[in-house]
C-alpha cells in the first residue's frame, strides 16, 4: 500500500474524533485530577494555592478529619467487599450451573428472569428496596408479621443494614455474573465429561477435576470486576441507608464525594479519590497476579 | 437424570424465579395502589381499588409537582444521542487501527485506549465535574452526553470485529477504485450492524441507567435525567408516597426493560466479548 502524507492523513482523521474525546474526557481529567488533588481548590473560590503534597499527608496524618474520614470509609468498604464478593461469585456460579441443569426448553426463560434486575437503574432499585425493607409499610415486614415473626428495622440496625445492602447487591447484580459463568460452562468440552462418566466419576468429582479448572480463567474475570464493583458501591448506601446507622455504612465514595460537593474541599477530596483509584488498581493487579502466577508455576 | 431430581431442580428454579420478581411484580402493583393502600402494609398483589391515577398525574406533570415527562424525554434524548456518537466515532477509529496501518501512532493509541478500560471511574469523576464547570457546561446537554464518549470498550469491541473481518473483500473494493471512506460506508459498516446493534443496546442501557454523573452533573429540575430525578424524589419530601414513587420507577424502567428483553441475545454478546480478553 501507498504510504503517502496524504493517506497517512486520511488515515489519521478517521481515529481523530474519538482520540480528541478520549482526550478531553479521559486523559484531560487525569491529569487535572492530579493537579487539583495538588492545590487548595475550594469549590467556590478562584484562588487555588499549591500546596504540594499536603492533601495526601493530611490524609494519611491520624488524628487529622481526613484521615478518619478516609480510612473509616475505606473499612467499611472493605467489609462491604469481603461479605459480597465471596457471595456474589458463588451464587452466580451456583445459579449459572441451575440454569444448565434445567431441561434445555426452559433455560432461556429462567436465564431471563435472573438476569431482568440487571436491567435496572441502580436508583430505581434503590427505590423498590427502599419500598420493600419499609419498617412498617414494606412488604418484607408484613410478611414476617403473618408468620407472627416482630418486624426488622431492615435499614436502620445492625447487622440488618448489612444484610439488606448485601441482599439488594446480590438481587441487583448477580445475573451479570451468571451470564458470565453460563458462558464458560457451556465452552468446556462435553467429552471431557463423557470421558470420566466412563471412568466412572460422580457429579462431585466431575465438578471439582473438570468444571472448576476450566472455567477458572472466567473465575479470575469475575473476581476482578466483582471485587472493582463492590469497591466502587455508593447507590445502595447512598439511597437506602444514608450510611446509617450513624457511619456504619458510609462507604469510601460517598465520603470522598460528601467532602467535594458538600464541604466544598474538592482538592483534599482529589487526593482521596486518586489514593482510591490506586487501591483498586492495585487489588485487581495482585488478583490478577495471583491467578496467573500459579498456573506459571505448574 | 432421574425425573425426581429433575423436578426438584425446576421447583428450585421456580422458587429463586419468584425471589427476582417479586419486587418488580410489586412495583408494579403499588404503582396501582393510592397512597393510602400502599401504605397500609398489605400483602395484597392486587390492588382492592386498582387506580391509575398516579399515572395519569405524571403524564400530567402533576405527579409530586415535578417533569417527569420531561426526565423521560431528556434520558431518552441523551441516550440515544450518545449511543449514535459512540457507534460512529467508535467505529470509525477501529476502522482506522484494525485496517489502516499507515496511520501514526497506531500501535500506542490503541494501548492507551485498551489502557483505559481499567481506569477506575472514581478517578475522572471530580476532576470532570471541575472541567464542565470550568467550561460553564454543567446542567448542559453536553454535560450529560460528552463524558461517555470518550468510553473506550466499543472500539475495543468494534476492533475485534474489523480485525478478523475478511481482507480480500477490502482488496477487491480497493482495486475498483473505492477510497477509505467509501470502504467503510459501503462495506465494513452493512457487514456490521449485528455488533453495532450488540454494542447499541449495551451502551444506551449504560447511559439510560446512570445516575451518579446525571446528579451532580445537573442543578435545575427541567435538566434531570429520570435516574437523577428519581434518586432525587426518594430522599425528598415524597419519601413515603410508595403508590406514586412506584408509578415513577415503571414509567422510568419501561423503556430499558423492553430494550433488554427485545436485545437480550445482543446484551449478552456484549458481556460475554468483554470476557475474554
Amino acid at each position: 500500500m501507498k504510504t503517502t502524507w496524504k493517506s497517512r492523513l486520511s488515515s489519521s482523521l478517521f481515529a481523530l474524533p474519538y482520540t480528541l474525546c478520549f482526550a478531553a474526557f479521559m486523559l484531560f481529567p487525569i491529569g487535572y485530577g492530579i493537579y487539583i488533588s495538588l492545590h487548595d481548590f475550594e469549590l467556590l473560590s478562584q484562588e487555588h494555592p499549591f500546596v504540594g503534597l499536603s492533601h495526601y499527608i493530611a490524609i494519611f496524618t491520624s488524628g487529622s478529619y481526613e484521615n478518619s474520614l478516609f480510612f473509616r470509609g475505606l473499612w467499611v468498604t472493605i467489609q462491604f467487599v469481603l461479605f459480597s464478593v465471596p457471595l456474589l461469585i458463588l451464587v452466580g456460579l451456583g445459579i449459572a450451573l441451575l440454569v444448565n441443569a434445567l431441561p434445555r426448553k426452559i433455560r432461556g426463560l429462567f436465564r431471563t428472569f435472573y438476569f431482568m434486575p440487571y436491567a435496572i437503574s441502580a436508583s430505581v432499585m434503590a427505590v423498590i428496596w427502599l419500598m420493600m425493607f419499609d419498617t412498617n409499610a414494606g412488604l418484607l415486614n408484613s410478611m414476617l408479621q403473618k408468620l407472627g415473626i416482630q418486624s426488622i428495622p431492615w435499614l436502620t440496625d445492625t447487622p440488618w443494614v448489612w444484610i439488606s445492602l448485601i441482599a439488594t447487591t446480590l438481587w441487583w447484580t448477580i445475573g451479570f455474573n451468571m451470564i458470565i459463568f453460563i458462558n464458560a460452562l457451556n465452552e468446556v468440552p462435553e467429552d471431557y465429561y463423557e470421558a470420566a462418566s466412563i471412568d466412572g466419576a460422580n457429579v462431585w468429582s466431575k465438578f471439582k477435576h473438570i468444571t472448576l479448572p476450566s472455567i477458572r480463567p472466567v473465575m479470575l474475570f469475575v473476581m476482578i470486576t466483582s471485587t472493582i464493583a463492590s469497591f466502587n458501591i455508593y447507590a445502595q448506601p447512598f439511597l437506602l441507608t444514608r450510611g446509617g446507622p450513624g457511619d456504619t455504612t458510609r462507604v469510601l465514595l460517598m465520603n470522598v464525594l460528601d467532602h467535594a460537593f458538600i464541604r466544598k474541599d474538592v482538592g483534599s477530596a482529589s487526593a482521596m479519590a486518586i489514593i482510591m483509584a490506586f487501591i483498586i488498581m492495585i487489588i485487581s493487579i495482585v488478583q490478577y497476579r495471583l491467578t496467573y502466577g500459579r498456573k506459571e508455576g505448574n | 437424570m432421574s425425573k425426581f431430581r429433575q423436578a426438584m431442580l425446576i421447583v428450585l428454579a421456580v422458587l429463586l424465579a419468584a425471589l427476582f420478581l417479586l419486587p418488580l411484580i410489586w412495583m408494579l402493583s403499588t404503582s396501582l395502589k393510592n397512597d393510602f393502600e400502599a401504605l397500609a402494609g398489605q400483602m395484597n398483589f392486587i390492588p382492592k381499588k386498582p387506580t391509575l391515577e398516579n399515572y395519569i398525574q405524571g403524564l400530567n406533570g402533576e405527579l409530586m409537582n415535578v417533569p417527569i415527562m420531561r426526565w423521560i424525554t431528556n434520558s431518552l434524548s441523551v441516550g440515544i444521542i450518545g449511543t449514535a456518537i459512540v457507534l460512529l466515532i467508535g467505529s470509525m477509529a477501529a476502522y482506522a487501527l484494525a485496517r489502516l496501518s499507515d496511520m501514526p501512532f497506531r500501535k500506542t493509541l490503541f494501548s492507551m485506549f485498551i489502557a483505559s478500560l481499567m481506569i477506575p471511574g472514581v478517578l475522572t469523576f471530580l476532576p470532570m465535574y471541575m472541567e464542565f464547570n470550568g467550561l460553564g457546561l454543567i446542567n448542559t446537554y453536553a454535560a450529560l452526553v460528552l463524558p461517555y464518549t470518550a468510553g473506550a470498550f466499543g472500539v475495543f469491541l468494534l476492533y475485534q470485529f474489523f480485525i478478523s473481518f475478511p481482507k480480500e473483500i477490502e482488496e477487491a473494493a480497493r482495486i475498483d477504485g473505492a477510497n477509505k471512506w467509501q470502504i467503510y460506508t459501503r462495506i465494513l459498516l452493512p457487514a456490521s450492524v449485528s455488533i453495532m446493534v450488540t454494542l447499541g443496546i449495551f451502551t444506551f442501557m449504560g447511559i439510560y441507567n446512570d445516575f451518579v454523573w446525571p446528579l451532580y452533573a445537573t442543578t435545575s429540575p427541567e435538566m434531570r435525567t429520570i435516574t437523577a430525578g428519581i434518586a432525587l424524589m426518594s430522599q425528598g419530601s415524597y419519601t413515603q408516597a410508595y403508590g406514586k414513587l412506584m408509578a415513577m420507577t415503571t414509567i422510568a424502567t419501561l423503556p430499558v426493560l423492553i430494550i433488554f428483553i427485545a436485545g437480550q441475545r445482543s446484551f449478552v454478546k456484549a458481556i460475554t466479548q468483554s470476557a475474554v480478553k
